[in-house]
């Protein structure tokens, strides 16, 4: 009994970690609709209102995805993108951006 | 165009031109602030828990435009609403275009 409770225990805490995952290629199909403003790699389209999405962190952008769809982010352009997403498009897409190369990093090495 | 004016112009536009160029000390000051959580590769966000954005790169309008709303409270992270609050305009478009040219090299 305590066996089946551990292994219960065990699966409890580790699938929402597996459904967390987004797959990289699904993002890239569903991309499609995001690329008129931000480019086919998340490197944008040369008009600098539209945020550099490659290379960013994952659950940056799953964050950003959903402060859209709750309305803590306001972006009239967003919300209407957001509304049709999924929670698994969104991990699928925020996993697609971050796995591009692009110019983001982590502002090191500043005197 | 009369011979004042001209001067002045031409003197405006030479101020100008210094002003730019002391932008990227300035902005390299004030974005030192910023490497405090967005310095530090891996660093999260408590709660909700996600990494802090990598910001060195991003494009100089969106910068400023994000920091403009964090200011106004649009966007409402307190760490970064209280950052936003402390700035001036012309420190946000100093700081925007010291992290926009900071990037990786990589494209």
């Amino acid at each position: 009994m305590i066996r089946v409770l551990t292994t219960l225990a065990v699966l409890a805490v580790m699938v929402p970690a597996i459904g967390q995952a987004g797959d990289v290629e699904r993002g890239r199909e569903k991309s499609v609709v995001c690329q008129a403003c931000h480019g086919p790699d998340g490197n944008g389209v040369g008009d600098p209102q539209y945020p550099v999405l490659a290379g960013q962190y994952a659950d940056y952008l799953a964050h950003a995805l959903r402060s859209y769809r709750t309305g803590e982010r306001q972006n009239v352009i967003m919300q209407g993108f957001v509304a049709t997403l999924s929670e698994q498009d969104i991990r699928d897409l925020s996993a697609f951006y971050a796995a591009q190369s692009g110019p983001l990093t982590d502002l090191r090495d500043l005197k | 165009m009369k011979p004042i004016p001209l001067i002045l112009s031409v003197l405006a536009a030479l101020a100008t031109g210094n002003a730019l160029a002391a932008e990227s000390d300035e902005g390299r000051q004030l974005a030192y602030t910023c490497t405090g959580c967005h310095g530090i590769p891996g660093y999260k966000n408590v709660y909700p828990h996600y990494h802090v954005p990598r910001i060195a790169g991003q494009t100089r309008e969106y910068l400023v435009a994000a920091l403009r709303a964090y200011q106004s409270g649009e966007r409402a992270h307190p760490t970064m609403r209280a950052q936003g609050e402390s700035l001036s305009e012309a420190e946000i478009e100093q700081i925007a275009t010291f992290l926009a040219n900071h990037g990786s090299a990589r494209r």
